[in-house]
């Protein structure tokens, strides 16, 4: 068969493709969206794309580069074009994020509290103390509802030898791209409302709800009369328009660090009317600048106090203090193990290989096969301190054979996943060809189950060729589908 | 509702109608010249500096006292901080820290606001003339209104930005009374053809003319256009009905009554109102209308400093 309208001279290439299964035979849950996509004159699809652009534009929902010193607002590139997933695959990835998701939350109430783990021999005590985000601060505070993965976002990849899923990454401090999500929900029911309505996609909106509800679960003085606000950096993080869209979304307080003050180990927000008690904190500041009388002293973003109050239990923080220690990368590879340790179950979802410099055997493979590898720094998110071997020059390869030497601890290393792709509208040539994707779910957990919308962010490295889909390294995003019913 | 949302709110309205009065002011004027003599072409134009306190930084970027200079600078210098692409982009900034508190209409209002200005080109612009720009100013801080009014709950924050367009709004007026008349007294003391001509340009930057002829019924005289715009009680664009907005909008905020204050910022906003209740224009003029003008000034300014020291600065000390 061949490709017709938008997606004429497509090619899968060597790659698994998400929409189809050979040139031109979409996949079963693609079927409607490619009908309707290849009977549209690229014209007509254009027009639609540039209508999204300044949708996005008039919201603002930009990031802001500041790279020309002046400060310029850019759009995260959204690409028209869904990632579908059937609903039954949708529903073993569910069921696999909320088995990881609750055995997170576990191995980090035990971290920090009894620490059994180390005691059954599971884990090396040295391993975990030597996380550059573990802390000892928040050992020993008893957590509301014993929950501290309020909020996870964990990176799945498909590998396109086996088509199946890998988890990649957890996220489990102040994990972003929520806000994404129902925005480019949004903003596609309003320019593909046909394509959209026929395909009977499961909604996604009602995450504001139900976060609204588990962070007045945790309020000290009752859900009545809970007082709760999303703590943010700024208008200057980059995250900015998200942590406003979430409060404007629950109905919350925004408030910065300056709207706070704590006196006697109770925190309060200054009003117009005085000093108003503030129960819980979504905080979306970084467990380093909570507090400058616990952690970094020159911090201006956070409350001084704060931890003071939070473990006098006081106040509720989501996520909680000191989560980084389960999204470590060397940690990453131990998953598993917690989930059989704590859960008695085998993991639904399947890791990437990971090889751990800290032990002996993994760093010599590691240093022997670095041009084949991807090597990542522990403690570092958003695609930086990387090294994707197969696409390094020697000079690159060289200079993390040193750091890796000097300090194996920091650092891990897994092979190259050549990850999916879906066709994707490149501007610049009015025509569609294949980008490379992952999947962000966002899981929500109340102590209880684990609630996750089906779908999640589909980042797409709009380069070509490029595997890196991060926002801050020229990546896009994409609504992802999940359909109603079996198809 | 946090201090620093109530200052935003406050800052937002004020720019808001900095802009607009701007745009009002420059391009009635310049319509106004068209049809005026070469000659008096300068001294028209030097009034809007002026009340714009822009005057030292005009005489260094600028050689020459010109409308197109004059348009430049108050309409599209980012180095003038009162220019009107400054306002309107400082208006959403204020915006922008507090998007969550404001209605989503409202935040994309501003928004696309902003992003139509910034695609205007000057060049283009000042060779058109001022009028494109300037109404397209207009009828966006209008909407801005509209869109405010009907999707905010009238509620604290609401009050916050009533509060700070009037008192905005007062002081811009004062300012446009003031400069033109003194300009006007001092040139031409006569009362002929041409100086009809400005004084209904007065009118019609602040959207009175037809107001004026509805309740006067005679021909445009300097002590009737100013006891309209200083005195009217109805008109939205007096001082006086902007000084009661202003009371009115503290008042709402901190609950109290008629015949009360909560606090200084409105016990000073009770004197202005007070006061333009009771003056006849005529006494203004015998006064001198420059100091009166001056005095209602310093109130507002006053007024200002009480409001920021009440509900937007703390003085708890952690």
């Amino acid at each position: 068969m061949v490709n017709r309208g938008l997606f004429a001279g497509y090619d899968t290439g060597d790659f698994y493709d998400e929409m189809f299964s050979e040139a031109g035979v979409p996949r079963p849950q693609y079927t409607q969206l490619y009908q309707r996509l290849a009977a549209m004159d690229p014209v007509h699809f254009e027009e639609r794309r540039k209508l999204a652009d300044l949708s996005f534009l008039i919201q603002g929902i930009t990031f802001t580069v500041y790279s020309d010193g002046r400060g310029t607002e850019r759009l995260f590139p959204f690409d028209l074009i869904p990632r579908i997933l059937p609903h039954s695959e949708w529903e073993r990835i569910d069921r696999g994020l909320s088995q990881r998701v609750v055995a997170l939350n576990l191995f980090l109430q035990d971290v920090y509290g009894k620490q059994c783990i180390f005691q059954d021999r599971q884990i090396s005590r040295s391993l975990i103390y030597s996380c550059p985000h573990f802390r000892r601060e928040a050992i020993g505070v008893e957590v509301p509802r014993g929950i501290h993965t309020h909020i996870c976002g964990i990176d799945l990849v498909r590998d396109s030898k086996s088509g199946e899923f890998y988890v990649l990454e957890d996220n489990v401090r102040t994990p972003s791209g929520i806000s994404y999500v129902l925005e480019n929900r949004l903003v596609m029911t309003r320019t593909l409302p046909d394509a959209f309505q026929a395909c009977e996609v499961l909604p996604v909106n009602h995450y504001p709800a139900e976060l609204s509800r588990i962070l007045r679960s945790l309020s000290p003085r009752g859900e009545e009369d809970a007082q709760i606000a999303l703590l943010t950096p700024g208008i200057y993080n980059s995250a900015y328009f998200e942590h406003s869209f979430l409060a404007q979304q629950m109905g919350i307080e925004l408030v910065e660090g300056r709207d706070l003050i704590v006196d006697g180990g109770i925190v309060y927000m200054k009003t117009i009317h005085g000093l108003k008690r503030v129960d819980v904190i979504y905080r979306r500041v970084d467990d380093d600048f909570l507090d400058s009388l616990c952690f970094r002293p020159d911090s201006l973003l956070g409350v001084p106090g704060l931890m003071a109050a939070y473990r006098a239990g006081n106040v509720a923080l989501a996520n909680a203090v000191g989560n980084g220690v389960a999204d470590d990368k060397a940690i990453y590879a131990l998953v598993p193990t917690f989930i059989r340790y704590y859960l008695g179950e085998d993991p639904i979802l399947r890791s990437v290989d990971t090889y751990i410099c800290a032990k002996r055997t993994d760093l010599s493979y590691v240093l022997d096969h670095l041009p084949e590898l991807v090597v990542k720094a522990v403690g570092e998110s958003g695609g930086y301190g990387m090294l994707i071997g197969p696409t390094a020059d020697s000079k690159k390869i060289e200079d993390f054979r040193t750091r890796i030497q000097a300090n194996p601890r920091n650092y891990i290393a897994q092979p190259v996943i050549p990850l999916s792709r879906v066709p994707s509208y490149d501007p610049t040539t009015g025509t569609v060809a294949g980008r490379h994707v992952d999947l962000r779910p966002y899981c929500l957990y109340d102590g209880q189950k684990v609630t996750i919308v089906p779908g999640g962010l589909t980042r797409v490295a709009l380069q070509r060729n490029s595997l890196v889909v991060n926002s801050s390294q020229g990546g896009g995003s994409k609504d992802t589908w999940v359909l109603r019913g079996e198809s | 509702m946090l201090s620093r949302i109530a200052e935003s709110l406050f800052w937002l309205a004020r720019y808001i109608e900095r802009a607009e009065d701007t745009a009002r002011i420059l391009d009635v004027n310049y319509h106004m010249l068209l049809e005026q003599s070469q000659q008096s072409y300068r001294l028209r134009w030097e009034p809007l500096i002026i009340m714009a306190g822009e005057e030292k930084r005009f005489r260094e970027l600028y050689g020459e006292v010109n409308g197109e200079n004059v348009f430049e600078f108050l309409a599209f210098r980012q180095d003038n901080p009162s220019s009107i692409v400054q306002c309107i982009s400082k208006a959403r900034e204020n915006a922008r820290t507090i998007r969550d508190s404001i209605s989503r209409e409202m935040w994309e209002d501003i928004n696309g606001l902003f992003y139509s200005t910034s695609n205007f080109n000057p060049h283009d612009e000042m060779a058109a003339g001022p009028h494109r720009f300037c109404d397209q100013i207009k009828f966006g801080t209008h909407r801005f209104h509209g869109v405010t009014d009907a999707t905010l709950p009238h509620d604290e924050g609401w009050q916050f930005l009533r509060v700070g367009w009037s008192l905005e709004r007062a002081e811009m007026t004062a300012r446009l009374v003031d400069v033109q008349y003194q300009n006007l007294l001092d040139e031409l003391p006569t009362t002929n053809a041409a100086d009809n001509h400005q004084w209904m340009a007065v009118l019609r930057s602040v959207g009175a003319y037809e107001a004026y002829h509805r309740q006067y019924h005679s021909p445009i005289e300097p002590e009737k256009v100013a006891g309209m715009l200083i005195l009217n009680s109805l008109h939205p664009r007096s001082i006086r009905f902007s000084a009661m907005e202003v009371q009115a909008g503290l008042r709402a905020v901190s609950g109290t009554g008629h015949f009360a204050y909560a606090d200084e910022a409105e016990r000073l906003a009770g004197e202005p109102v007070e006061r333009l209740s009771y003056d006849k224009v005529e006494e203004i003029f015998e006064r001198g209308l420059h100091e009166y003008l001056n005095e209602v000034l310093g109130l507002c300014g006053s007024i200002g400093d009480d409001i920021a020291r009440i509900y937007f600065y703390y003085a708890v000390v952690a």
